[in-house]
């Protein structure tokens, strides 16, 4: 199991935007499950208006899209990692395809993601997955692409 | 060009135009992912994970630069499914 702190050590993200609090099972190259607790103290409930309904707390798709994401990143990292390899510069999350949304995250829900590898390249990962709420499945992404790109482009623009 | 030939490359069609997300009847064999269909490195780099996938081969990411149109393609996956046409 890695905690929070060893996950800092892994993804690049930081508060607020990690989005991934604890990795309950790991195997390198193949798959991930990855845990995030919604809380009513995330940023992104600040300054709701009272008297709101239920359905306002709901934890935004974007987000949820990005927490899967980094599930993903640690999968991908770690994968490296565990091949003595290093992946250089700045992950670029690349694409998403077939995402669905079945459910909501709401304050007190723990956000489980699984995410499975599809294809592994120096520079770049293709990986599904699911974000589960207890035995709800809420989310479901058929493909993510994932690249890896030298930081030096980036600052550059994009080249098309 | 064979039945086979043209079977397969409609396949190939379909899975470019999925990802480019054009109609796949504007692909042709020599119009141009980027200059044609307004492709990016980001779906080049889709189009041969999901070609990898669908032939269960795999497709070094050197042979990225080559595959600029469908017929490219096709030679490239034909080169490492080793299709005999």
């Amino acid at each position: 199991m890695l905690d929070y702190a060893d996950l800092t050590a892994i993804l690049p993200h930081r508060h607020p935007i990690l989005q991934v609090d604890r990795v309950l099972e790991v195997e390198p190259g193949r798959r991930v499950v990855a845990t995030k607790a919604v809380s009513g103290s995330e940023p992104c409930f600040a300054g709701l208006a009272d008297g709101l309904p239920q359905s306002a707390y709901a934890y935004p798709a974007s987000l949820i899209v990005e927490s899967l994401g980094q599930a993903g990143a640690v999968l991908w990292l770690l994968t490296a990692r565990a091949a003595g390899e290093t992946t250089e510069g700045t992950l670029v999350f690349g694409a998403a395809r077939d995402f669905e949304f079945l459910g909501a995250a709401y304050p007190g829900d723990v956000m489980r993601h699984e995410v499975v590898v599809e294809s592994l390249k120096t520079n770049s990962a293709v990986m599904r997955g699911e974000t589960w709420v207890g035995d709800r499945r809420i989310a479901v992404v058929g493909s993510m692409l994932a690249v890896a790109r030298p930081d030096t482009e980036l600052a550059a623009g994009p080249t098309g | 060009m064979t039945q086979v030939m043209s079977n397969r490359m409609n396949e190939l069609r379909e899975v470019v135009a999925e990802v480019l997300e054009v109609e796949p009847e504007e692909i042709t064999e020599t119009s141009h992912f980027i200059d044609d269909h307004d492709a990016d490195s980001l779906r080049a780099i889709e189009i041969l994970a999901r070609l990898e996938k669908m032939y269960k081969i795999e497709i070094p990411q050197t042979e990225l630069p080559k595959m600029e149109n469908l017929r490219a393609v096709y030679d490239v996956v034909k080169q490492y499914a080793g299709w005999q046409d």
